[in-house]
């Protein structure tokens, strides 16, 4: 069936009137549909007035993608997508609240007498053309936001990456956080040599205490980055064995029998005080 | 085109550092060079140094390695010192670890090292 | 975007200028000094491959544009004897000219992608690429 031009502009009319007079009660129903999502408590946690100020923003966004220019909606829309991820709302729990939208106002609609047997089909199809591009562009705004959340993160995980310290003339330490991807290993590669040459360490200790899971990948890393400090001369020990590394690594099979590992940073320092030559005293009090 | 790397003697030390990039034949030349000279001064002890040099395939590590094997025959130890992050790297990742290699961070470091190593 | 340049390999001399070249295209690109080393190396390992194996062949240094990401193609192409066995020499510590045996696999590790095609009796084309984060 084709729908005129005119037509299709008096259904649009309709809807949109229809969800304006009926604003409220379109949203009371909405939520309590949204409430029953058991898949995504973002509601049941949500404070009452934030619920209601999103609600009424989310209404706001539908209803102008059926009165305003596509530019406004646009810039409405990017706003929505980006408050949305920022309340940790999922992608799937935005599509279900689109859906569950227009289902209540499709069915008010239909109790109201507005739509009928006769302009059923034509309001469906209305009803698509309205909803499938808010949709669409939703999920296309969602993961851009999304897509720049991660990149963000990325980055802030490589500043956090793998800084050299120096602690003593000859003695440095490299602390890793977290977990240890071939992306990473080489920036902490790169990082640990420049370092090395750059404060004249003779001994480095890598700190992995902060590193959840050591694999074979991580471990082969590690091994990779102790023999590149060796060949700039200088010694690599690993520091901040946990039980559970120790584990791990024994049961894998990794050999790092070829460098000095030791539990705790502290005895690390004292050993890479010793192979230079010098030690912590203690000092009577005059 | 015939480079030699000079090879300096200082006490019983001979001094080598590596200025420009190493095709293969100086590399050869360098090596028997090297011996030759230590078997004229009866050194103990030869560091090396790559501070300049910006990178090293597996020929001229092969060289290198053959050298440190070599001269160790004929009595004397050798300290390679000053190897770029670059190269180790790159050495690394080409999976060759030069294992029984003394290394320093540079100069300075190697002769002090080697002194320590013909004491004991 | 590619803009290419090549070297034949037929003296020990062409190793050099060949890496000389991957070096100067490697800077001019903006890559960092560890991978400037990463690059000139491998094209020092894969024209001394052509050198040794085929006598003669051709290092070709493209400059590529992909999706806004720069990097450098080298492609190593010979008529040699080939390679009979790909799997043997892409496995580490193998070499049958007394090298330390590092070649090919070594070469796969320092780029981010590497392709071999290889008929025996006709030759090979080696293309490794690395992109410039």
């Amino acid at each position: 069936m084709e729908i005129q031009g005119g037509l299709r502009q008096k259904m649009n009319k309709q809807m949109a009137g229809y969800i304006q007079e009926n604003n409220t009660e379109i949203i009371t129903k909405w939520q309590e549909l949204m409430k029953n999502e058991k898949n995504d408590r973002s509601f049941q946690v949500m404070p009452t007035d934030l619920m209601n100020q999103t609600s009424k923003e989310f209404a706001d966004l539908m209803l102008s993608n059926l009165l305003e220019s596509h530019q406004a909606y646009e810039t409405r829309l990017n706003d929505f997508a980006e408050k949305v991820v920022r309340l940790g709302w999922s992608m799937t729990f935005v599509t279900k609240a689109i859906d569950h939208f227009s289902e209540v106002v499709f069915e008010g609609m239909e109790d109201a007498g507005l739509i009928t047997q006769e302009n059923f089909r034509g309001f469906f199809k209305e009803f698509n053309n309205w909803i499938i591009p808010i949709r669409d562009s939703t999920v296309a705004a969602y993961s851009k936001t999304w897509e720049r959340t991660v990149s963000l993160q990325k980055i802030a995980l490589q500043e956090l990456s793998a800084s050299l310290i120096p602690v003593f003339e000859k003695v440095s330490v490299m602390p890793l956080v977290g977990t240890i991807d071939t992306e990473r290993a080489r920036l902490i590669m790169e990082n640990l040599l420049e370092g090395v040459v750059k404060h004249r360490a003779e001994v480095v200790l890598l700190d992995i205490t902060g590193v959840p899971v050591v694999d074979t990948m991580v471990a082969h890393h590690i091994i990779q980055a102790a023999d590149a400090v060796r060949l700039v001369g200088a010694k690599c020990m690993l520091v901040g064995i946990r039980p559970e590394i120790a584990q791990t690594i024994v049961t894998l099979g990794i050999n790092l029998n070829e460098f000095t590992t030791t539990s705790t940073l502290q005895r690390g320092v004292e050993q890479a005080l010793a192979w230079t030559n010098r030690k912590i005293v203690e000092v009577d009090e005059q | 085109m015939n480079f030699r790397i000079p090879i300096l003697k200082l006490r019983d030390t001979l001094i080598v550092s590596i200025q420009w990039e190493l095709d293969d034949q100086t590399a050869i030349q360098f090596q028997e060079d090297l011996l030759n000279k230590l078997h004229e001064t009866s050194a103990r002890g030869v560091v090396i140094d790559l501070t300049s040099v910006d990178f090293i395939d597996s020929f001229i590590a092969k060289v290198l390695g053959d050298v440190i094997s070599m001269s160790s025959l004929m009595g004397a130890r050798v300290v390679i010192t000053g190897i770029q992050p670059a190269v180790a790297i790159t050495l690394i990742e080409l999976g060759i670890r030069l294992e029984d290699v003394m290394t320093a961070l540079d100069l300075e470091n190697g002769l002090d090292k080697l002194q320590l190593e013909l004491e004991a | 975007m590619s803009n290419q340049s090549s070297v034949e390999i037929l003296t020990e001399w062409d190793i050099v200028a060949a890496r000389q070249l991957g070096r100067n295209v490697a800077k001019e690109l903006g890559f960092g000094t560890v991978d400037q080393a990463r690059i000139t190396t491998a094209i020092s390992e894969l024209a001394r491959n052509i050198y040794l194996y085929a006598g003669q062949g051709r290092i070709e240094i493209q400059q590529l544009m992909e999706n806004g990401i720069k990097g450098i193609l080298i492609i190593a192409a010979d008529q040699g004897p080939g390679i009979p066995d790909i799997r043997k020499v892409m496995e580490d510590g193998f070499s049958t000219s007394g090298g330390l045996g590092a070649g090919l696999p070594g070469v796969k590790r320092l780029m981010d992608e590497f392709k071999i095609e290889t008929i025996p009796g006709e030759g090979t084309d080696i293309r490794a690429t690395k992109w410039l984060r």
